[in-house]
């Protein structure tokens, strides 16, 4: 049987578990180790896109924002993936006018994210 | 089988790493496209790859390009794992040397069962390889003794030739004749005659080096090249070949058989000879001189001998 996440904050459920573990197989010590690759390879990747947002480096908005939508997709956060495939397009096609606002929603849709993460986390340890 | 993973995403990577591992396969993991490229190198590096498009140092499709002009390498089969999915993508991914993709984030069973596919081209691939082998040695060597047949091992002493003068060293050609073969095949059958003939084979193979050539000239003839070898080593080579065979009797289904060869020995360097025809002429003289001189040995052909030889001959 698959579990259902939970639904306790007032913000979208950002990781479609019971895809991510029909994708690790049912394999919950997987998906601990994915948790945890995520959350040290995550912030700093957030961080490096928020500078290249500010700077106006397309360039490296577009890798970074691709990297976000390889990881966020691995893990299922659906969501999130979405927004930062949609920073990807628009620094690819150089658009600098609402590639802020992109960012915000990007940020909006994540800052749940970890906590979620470590929700699971405890959970899958119990 | 082995599979090589690229992906700079270290936690595709791993996911991918666990479920190929689970599906038996042996994962290699590397995470950028230079590294791939050097693993889909190696000479037994694996055939299955599953390549992320977008990678530091190389992309995936540009580690597809690199692999596809490795001519000399078994083919490999790559699926390119993207989260490009638009048209344009995947034809500029197929038109670099990809056979498959897969969208990110990819659903197991799908890339599983397209890694299956992948594995039965493979194996479809092994075995038209195989067969074309099996055609080409067929094409070139003799079916009872396995030996070069006749116009393979000629294309060879030509090349080699061509070879020898240009850096001016010396070939030595030797044309070796059972001595009474037909006495085999008459008094014991084409059977034996046929053991003979394959015990003889192996043992001419056995007395020269690897990078010399034997061949079945004709029947009961064979056709030595020594590559590389001494004018003056002729006739010391030739007796060791002679030895091989005399030394010790053929056994047989009908018992041992002594069997003994005649050789006419041909060393480039001592000749001014420029055609294969001429050649072989002058080893066969040699031949004749040999079987002449009461068989069961070894005679050098020498440039001012063989008109004398000639005569011998029409006396």
């Amino acid at each position: 049987m698959t579990q259902q996440p939970e639904r306790d904050g007032p913000s979208q459920v950002a990781v479609n578990l019971p895809e991510l573990l029909a994708r690790v197989d049912n394999d919950r010590d997987l998906m601990c180790e994915l948790f945890g690759i995520f959350k040290e390879e995550f912030p700093p990747l957030l961080r490096l896109l928020q500078e290249s947002v500010a700077r106006g480096d397309t360039k490296r908005v577009e890798t970074t924002s691709h990297a976000l939508t390889g990881m966020l997709s691995g893990l299922s956060a659906t969501p999130a993936a979405k927004l930062a495939q949609r920073l990807e397009q628009m620094a690819r096609a150089e658009e600098m006018l609402g590639l802020a606002d992109a960012l915000k929603l990007f940020e909006q849709a994540v800052a749940n994210l970890l906590p979620e993460l470590d929700r699971y986390t405890t959970k899958a340890e119990l | 089988m082995k599979i090589l993973i690229a992906d700079d995403d270290r936690m595709n990577r791993r996911l991918l790493e666990k479920t190929l591992e689970r599906e038996g396969y042996e994962v290699i993991a590397v995470d950028n496209g230079r590294l791939a490229l050097e693993q889909l190198s190696l000479p037994d590096g694996p055939r299955l790859a599953l390549l992320d498009w977008m990678m530091p140092e190389l992309d995936g499709p540009g580690v597809c390009r690199g692999v596809r002009t490795q001519h000399e390498r078994p083919y490999i089969h790559i699926v390119l794992l993207t989260s490009r999915g638009s048209k344009q993508d995947i034809v500029a991914g197929l038109e670099a040397g990809a056979d498959d993709y897969l969208t990110k984030p990819w659903d197991s069973a799908e890339l599983t069962a397209r890694l299956r596919t992948g594995q039965r081209i493979l194996q479809l691939e092994d075995r038209l390889v195989e067969a074309r082998e099996t055609m080409r040695f067929k094409a070139t060597h003799d079916h009872l003794t396995s030996l070069f047949n006749r116009g393979i091992i000629i294309d060879l002493l030509a090349r080699e030739l061509t070879r020898t003068r240009r850096e001016q060293g010396c070939t030595v050609v030797m044309l070796g004749d059972l001595d009474h073969f037909k006495n085999v095949n008459d008094g014991y059958g084409h059977v034996v005659g046929d053991e003979v003939l394959r015990e003889i084979a192996r043992r001419l193979l056995a007395s020269v080096r690897s990078y010399d050539f034997v061949g079945r000239y004709g029947g009961e003839e064979f056709l030595i090249v020594l590559n590389n070898c001494a004018s003056t080593q002729a006739i010391a080579r030739a007796e060791q070949v002679r030895n091989g065979i005399a030394n010790h009797p053929v056994q047989t289904t009908r018992g041992p058989l002594p069997i003994t060869i005649s050789l006419g020995v041909f060393a480039s360097r001592d000749w001014d000879l420029q055609q294969v025809e001429e050649i072989l002429r002058a080893a066969d003289l040699a031949l004749y001189r040999a079987k002449a001189d009461g068989r069961n040995c070894a005679r050098l052909a020498k440039p001012n001998a063989s008109c004398d030889a000639l005569q011998h001959l029409v006396k």
